[in-house]
């Protein structure tokens, strides 16, 4: 757990506590993200079925869903960090070696991906209770209850996680090209996840309609459901039954994962042993070993891949779908009527937006953990490791970039230099992303951490990076529907483009002197 | 080959080393001895590059670590006490990837990898990934990577922790012809008994200062090696 915390209390750059004001700045934004952006989006979501629900008399049925939202997110959102936490720490060794009762190690491993599981589902059920108790009346027995429910929920989204996590560490040791097949298969998962979710808002629409034909049925075949939604409306003995239930499954998981955990946190996997060949090798540049030697990393680790490498197959989706529905373009265009051009505005925003979630440089600093006495030990400038890290990024994002805004460019109405610029655009922001993310990387390190996803998923940096890429997106879109009028898109665009070039410049120069300098002084 | 002058590298209020001085020659196996938290460590540090010292200077072949640190880091090879590795990596490509950044043309690689991998018995092992490498194997790993290149200088810090007694026999062996052919080697040992009977010349450490150094029989005298350092230690 401080693992998990640890850069908002403590600067790894400058080995010191964090001042008390940055500390604060640190969790305000945190607080932000989570409460702000996250719960506010299920907040809405609250809002819209909750007093048609309660209405209808099925209010059950509204904590059914919004739990079943909490720990899908929850569990689904969270698989991966319980794999990593639970099976991939590099102290499991040291720790299984101490006379520490393996049932200890798993709680203690448990706690942070209940911490974790606890922060997704909160912001579901948080707003789900309260909206309730401001709807329908707030209650002892139902406050209580709800109270109950929402940890019920956590520890469901507990048990599950521990599940999946349980079934990915089964298969691991089973794959050769582990990483790949991983993240395909993850890949699957999220898609499924999605495609569920935009048809859940079409079916909840359709329940909310037709709540009591639904809640006779769903009463009728599933009176569990019924039964578990009742807790939130108060019910005691539903309560007590889910209760008692809960504390037992948690107990058998514990017990099976005590059970499997020391086999699969100490196996090296089933896999046949790799058998040398010598062969010929072609000699490499330093800087293309470098650059090779990245992309190693990055294919090496399904976490690495899924947390920071989406856009790599976002971004040619994206393309080919405005490509072949170019009729969504037109619609924005009708429906956001400000500015002209403000289709192929927005249009820009959504690949710049897309392009963001490739950040795969930013952790690749903090990635080189204990083993930085490589880079800084050989003969090359650390600004030349910093360029492969850099490079990485451009690649893996520019090429899948090329794709996506040259079909937008032809999907797009307007004139030839709209369409040029829409293509040029999103690659400078690209370009100057990529710099911006190896920056925050070096700026925010944390080179000591014993699980991966600490630096790729949780570091203060990847935050900085990740919304600060909206923020960017933020502002390049949202003064053209002020301006947008008076200067026209073409002229707006270069601008950015202009804007973000020499943005791009500034952090070269950074990268090449004081950026090196911090590298080569991690 | 390797001038270290009036070194001092402070942490905190902490002096780590303090206004050291040493010269190693070519052809010198120079060993480095002290206890624990003496200042070896950041020493070794300081000469292969990777830690900034406060004062003083260290020329490698001529070649300043603090002006010219690429330059000067082309001649050496470092090799830590913990070898973390590139765990994603396989033996091979780590290999490959040393030999690239230090220019090695693709036939002296193979020749060498194949020479010291023999050496090590680690043939039948460059091909997995180094993350399955038990400690000795990534020690014997990262000795092929530094002796690779044919750096002039070769810095180790304990190198033979975690070497079996067959792997240990054969690095000695490669030491001393890696200085009888023009090299040299600086390493620290806490293991007397291999110090004396291998190096060349011999530096001890106490709380960042030098106190004794020199070849080894001006430095032992009649005594054994553990017995002068146990008497300067007490002092």
């Amino acid at each position: 757990m401080t693992e998990v915390f640890r850069s908002y209390f403590y600067n790894a750059k400058k080995k010191q506590m964090r001042s008390k004001g940055n500390m604060i700045l640190m969790f305000a934004l945190f607080v932000f993200l989570i409460v702000g952006v996250l719960g506010g989006t299920f907040t809405f979501v609250a809002l819209g079925i909750c007093g048609g629900l309660t209405a209808a008399g099925a209010g059950w049925l509204y904590f059914s869903i919004m739990s079943g939202i909490a720990i899908a997110l929850g569990a689904f959102g969270s698989i991966f960090n319980t794999y990593s936490s639970l099976y991939l720490p590099k102290d499991n060794d040291l720790l299984l070696s101490m006379p520490i009762p393996v049932k200890t190690i798993i709680i203690s491993r448990l706690l942070n991906v209940y911490l974790l599981g606890t922060m997704y589902s909160a912001v579901v059920m948080i707003p789900t209770l309260v909206i309730y108790w401001l709807t329908a009346g707030a209650t002892v027995a139902n406050v209580i209850c709800g109270i109950i429910l929402f940890i019920i929920v956590t520890l469901l989204v507990l048990m599950l996680s521990c599940l999946l996590g349980w079934v990915v560490a089964k298969i691991s040791l089973k794959l050769k090209n582990k990483s790949f097949i991983t993240v395909i298969i993850s890949l699957a998962f999220i898609g499924g996840y999605y495609y569920l979710y935009f048809k859940a808002q079409d079916l909840i629409r359709d329940l909310v309609t037709n709540a009591s034909e639904y809640g006779t049925n769903i009463k009728a075949s599933a009176y569990i459901l019924y039964l578990f939604g009742r807790i939130g409306e108060g019910d005691i003995i539903a309560t007590a039954i889910f209760t008692a239930a809960t504390a037992l499954l948690l107990a058998l998981t514990i017990f099976i994962l005590s059970r499997s955990f020391l086999k699969l946190a100490t196996a090296s996997g089933d896999t046949k042993k790799a058998l040398y060949r010598e062969k010929a090798v072609k000699q490499k540049t330093a800087f293309g070993a470098l650059l090779r030697k990245e992309i190693a990393r990055f294919t090496s680790s399904p976490n690495y891949m899924l947390n920071c490498g989406l856009g790599i197959l976002l971004l040619p989706a994206m393309g080919i779908f405005l490509l072949v529905k170019s009729d969504v373009i037109l619609t924005i265009g009708e429906v956001i009527n400000i500015a002209p051009n403000c289709d192929a505005l927005i249009v820009c925003a959504m690949l710049m937006m897309v392009s963001t979630m490739n950040d795969m440089a930013t952790p690749s600093v903090s990635l080189e953990g204990r083993s930085v006495w490589i880079p800084q030990s050989l003969p090359v400038e650390a600004k030349t490791v910093l360029w492969a890290k850099t490079a990485v990024q451009l690649i893996l994002t520019e090429i899948p970039m090329l794709i996506a805004a040259v079909c937008c460019a032809i999907a797009v109405q307007g004139s030839i230099t709209v369409k040029l610029l829409i293509c040029i655009v999103p690659m400078i922001f690209a370009l100057f992303m990529a710099m911006f993310d190896t920056f925050t990387g070096v700026k925010n390190p944390i080179m000591e951490w014993t699980t991966e996803i600490v630096p790729i998923k949780q570091g203060g940096a990847i935050a900085i990076a990740l919304f600060g890429g909206w923020g960017f997106v933020a502002v390049f879109a949202i003064p053209y529907f002020l301006i947008g009028s008076a200067i026209g898109l073409p002229l707006y665009l270069t601008v950015w483009a202009v804007i973000y070039l020499l943005a791009a410049v500034l952090l070269y120069r950074w990268l090449n002197t004081k950026g090196a300098k911090t590298f080569s002084r991690l | 080959m390797l001038k270290i002058e009036n070194l001092t590298k402070t942490y905190g209020d902490k002096k780590a080393v303090d206004d050291l001085s040493l010269h190693i020659q070519r052809g010198e196996i120079y060993g480095f001895i002290g206890h624990n938290g003496a200042g070896k460590t950041t020493t070794l540090k300081s000469v292969a590059g990777i830690l900034n010292f406060d004062e003083g200077e260290i020329y490698i072949d001529g070649t300043s670590v603090k002006t010219a640190p690429v330059d000067s880091k082309k001649k050496l090879a470092y090799i830590p006490d913990n070898p973390d590795l590139y765990d994603f990596m396989s033996g091979i490509k780590y290999l490959n990837f040393i030999a690239d950044i230090f220019g090695v043309s693709a036939a002296e690689r193979q020749e060498k990898i194949r020479k010291y991998a023999d050496i090590f018995e680690l043939t039948s092992d460059l091909a997995q990934p180094i993350s399955s490498y038990s400690h000795g194997m990534k020690q014997k790993l990262a000795i092929i990577s530094a002796w690779i290149h044919s750096p002039r200088l070769i810095i180790m810090d304990e190198p033979f922790v975690g070497l079996d007694p067959k792997a240990a026999f054969k690095l000695k062996e490669m030491m001393r012809e890696h200085c009888d052919s023009g090299g040299a080697i600086f390493f620290s040992t806490h293991v007397l008994e291999v110090a004396e009977k291998l190096c060349d010349k011999v530096a001890i450490i106490k709380q960042g200062k030098l106190i004794k150094s020199g070849t080894m029989e001006e430095v032992k005298g009649d005594e054994s090696l553990e017995e002068v350092f146990l008497e300067l230690e007490a002092e």
